[in-house]
C-alpha cells in the first residue's frame, strides 16, 4: 500500500502514482460486471472536481480510497436499476486475465466461483462486504483497513467476523442446493 | 435446543479460524472455510490495468470537456418534466393562436383569411429540428468513425405561425387600415423559446453550412446561459456529439456519449450504435459489447444500425478470441445483409 505524502498534488501525479491501485480497489469493490476504466475515469473526475478542496490533512490514499467506494457503489446502484429499468442483463463480464496454467474448463470454473462470490457479497451490508473484500481479496491489514475506510481497529475485526459468518452461511446454501 | 449466542458463534469461528489469518491463505479442502477461501481466491483475479488502459484514461482525462454525467434520477426528472412542459405549451400556443384567428374573423376590415384552419396542425413546442437530432454514422470497425457520411440534410420546418402571418398581410391590400388584430407578445422570451433559437442556430451551421466548429461555439453559449439545467441540454449534447464526430474529435465525442444513458429504441440506436463503435476502436471491448448487445437485443428492424452493430459485435468478438460467437455473427450478418456495406469484410473474415 503506498503511503503518499500529505502535501497536496496535481492531478497529472495523483493519475500517474495512484491509477493501478484505483483500478485494482474499483475492479474487486464494484465486482466482475464493472467496466474499470469507465470506472477510474469517474473516480478521477471526481477526484479533480474535490482536488481544490483537499486540503493534505489525511493521506492521499486514503482520500482517493474513499472517492473510489462511493463511485464503485454509486455504480453498482446504477447497474442495478439499470438492469431493472431496461429488463437487460449486462451479459459481458469485465475480460479477466486467466494464469496461464489454467485451462478453458478451469477459467470457466474460476469465473463462475468469482460471479457466486460477488452474488454473496451484494447480499451483505456494504459495511461487511467492503471489509470482507479489503482483508480476502486485496489481503489488506486490519490496520490498513482501519486506516482507509477511517473505522476503529476494533470495528474492523468485528465487521469483518459478522461478514465471514454471513459468507460461510451464504457458501453451504450454495453447496446445499448444488447437491 | 439452547440457541447459540453472538459469543458463542463468535468463539466458534474463533476456534476455526483466527480473525487476523485469511481464508485465502488456507490451503485446499473441504471444509466450508476451505471451500470459501478457494471461492474467494477466484475473486481475487482481476484484469490488470496496463500501460495502454492507463494511457487512454489518462487522455480521456486531459480532454477539455468537463461534462460530468449526470444522476440517472435527474435524467428522468428532466425528461418528465420536458415532455409535462412540451405539453403545456403546446396546449398554450395552440389556444393563443385559435383566439388570434377568432379575433381575426370578428374584424370587419379584416381580409378573409385564405387558409383559416392552418393553425390546428400546430401541436409540436419544440422546434423539428430539435426533435430528431441526426447522428452521423460512425464508420464500421476496425476504424470506426474516420469516414463520416454525408450529413442529413436540415430538417427544419418553417413557423406556422409566422407563416399564418405573412400570408395573411400578402392578402391584405397594401392601403387597408392596420387593423388592431394581434394582442402583442405577452413577455419576454421565454428561456425554452431562446434555447430553442441557440440549438436551432447551432443545427443550422452544422447542417446547412456545415460548419461543426462555428456550431460548437453557439452550443458552448448555451452551455455558458443554461449549465446541466437547460430543459434542451439533452438535444444540445447530442448535436455537440454530432459536431465532434464530424470534427473527428471521437475522443470527446466519446466522453459525451459515455456520460450518456442511451435507449436501444427510437433516435437514441444511433448514438448508441456510434459510442459502441468508438468504445470498440478504444479497445473497450466490454462496454462496447454491452451496447452492441443491448441494439440487438430490442426488437431490432432490419436498419443500418443493426447492421454495423452486427458487424460490429462480430468484429468485437473476434478480437476478444471468442471465435465461435463471432462466427455466428458473421453468419447472421450475411444472412440478413447478403448485400450490405461489410458484406465482404464478413465473408473475408469467414474465409481466414
Amino acid at each position: 500500500m503506498a503511503e503518499g505524502p500529505s502535501e497536496i498534488p496535481n492531478l497529472d501525479a495523483l493519475y500517474r502514482a495512484h491509477a493501478t491501485t484505483v483500478a485494482r480497489w474499483a475492479a474487486k469493490l464494484a465486482g466482475p460486471c464493472a467496466d474499470v476504466e469507465d470506472l477510474v475515469h469517474e473516480i478521477f473526475l471526481v477526484a479533480r472536481r474535490l482536488l481544490p478542496e483537499f486540503r493534505g490533512e489525511a493521506k492521499v490514499t486514503t482520500w482517493l480510497y474513499r472517492i473510489t467506494e462511493r463511485v464503485a457503489l454509486e455504480n453498482r446502484r446504477k447497474d442495478r436499476f439499470r438492469r431493472w429499468f431496461s429488463h437487460a442483463r449486462r451479459a459481458e463480464i469485465e475480460e479477466t486475465i486467466s494464469p496461464p496454467h489454467l485451462t478453458p474448463v478451469d477459467e470457466l470454473e474460476r469465473r463462475q466461483s468469482s460471479e457466486t462470490v460477488y452474488r454473496i457479497l451484494d447480499r451483505m451490508p456494504d459495511k461487511y462486504r467492503t471489509v470482507i473484500i479489503l482483508f480476502e481479496l486485496e489481503e489488506l491489514s486490519g490496520e490498513e483497513i482501519a486506516a482507509l475506510t477511517g473505522v476503529k481497529l476494533a470495528t474492523v475485526w468485528v465487521h469483518l467476523h459478522r461478514a465471514r459468518e454471513r459468507f460461510l452461511a451464504e457458501v453451504r446454501r450454495v453447496s446445499r442446493r448444488s447437491t | 435446543m439452547k440457541q447459540p449466542t453472538t459469543t458463542d458463534r463468535r468463539t466458534q469461528v474463533d476456534d476455526r479460524t483466527p480473525i487476523r489469518e485469511r481464508w485465502t491463505a488456507q490451503p485446499p479442502g473441504t471444509s466450508d472455510e476451505a471451500v470459501a477461501g478457494a471461492m474467494l481466491r477466484s475473486a481475487a483475479v482481476v484484469r490488470p490495468f496496463g500501460a495502454k488502459e492507463l494511457a487512454e484514461v489518462g487522455a480521456r482525462l486531459r480532454s477539455k470537456e468537463r461534462f460530468r454525467p449526470r444522476p440517472l434520477a435527474l435524467q428522468l426528472a428532466i425528461a418528465a418534466s420536458l415532455v409535462l412542459f412540451g405539453g403545456v405549451l403546446s396546449a398554450a400556443v395552440s389556444h393563443v393562436l385559435r383566439v388570434r384567428l377568432q379575433d381575426k374573423r370578428d374584424l370587419p376590415v379584416a381580409p378573409p383569411a385564405s387558409k383559416p384552419v392552418r393553425h390546428a396542425s400546430l401541436g409540436s413546442s419544440r422546434p423539428a429540428s430539435v426533435i430528431s437530432p441526426a447522428l452521423p454514422a460512425a464508420e464500421p470497425l476496425p476504424e470506426p468513425t474516420r469516414e463520416l457520411p454525408a450529413t442529413r440534410p436540415a430538417v427544419m420546418r418553417p413557423n406556422r405561425a409566422m407563416a399564418i402571418r405573412q400570408e395573411q398581410a400578402a392578402v391584405a391590400p397594401p392601403s387597408s387600415v392596420e387593423p388592431p388584430l394581434a394582442p402583442p407578445p405577452a413577455a419576454g422570451p421565454s428561456s425554452l423559446a431562446q434555447e430553442s433559437r441557440i440549438l436551432a442556430r447551432a443545427i443550422a451551421e452544422l447542417r446547412q453550412e456545415g460548419d461543426a466548429e462555428q456550431a460548437l461555439g453557439i452550443l458552448d453559449q448555451h452551455r455558458a446561459e443554461f449549465g446541466a439545467s437547460g430543459v434542451l441540454t439533452p438535444e444540445a449534447n447530442a448535436t455537440r456529439i454530432e459536431a465532434l464526430l464530424q470534427l473527428g474529435r471521437h475522443v470527446q465525442a466519446l466522453a459525451l456519449l459515455d456520460a450518456q444513458f442511451l435507449s436501444a429504441t427510437g433516435v437514441g440506436r444511433e448514438m448508441l450504435v456510434a459510442r459502441a463503435e468508438l468504445r470498440a476502436d478504444r479497445g473497450r471491448r466490454a462496454s462496447a459489447l454491452h451496447d452492441f448487445d443491448l441494439l440487438l437485443r430490442a426488437e431490432a428492424p432490419s436498419d443500418f444500425v443493426t447492421e454495423r452493430a452486427l458487424y460490429g459485435r462480430a468484429v468485437c468478438r473476434g478480437k476478444a478470441g471468442n471465435w465461435e460467437e463471432a462466427r455466428k455473427d458473421f453468419e447472421r450478418y450475411l444472412a440478413t445483409f447478403p448485400d450490405g456495406k461489410f458484406a465482404d469484410k464478413a465473408r473475408a473474415a469467414m474465409n481466414r
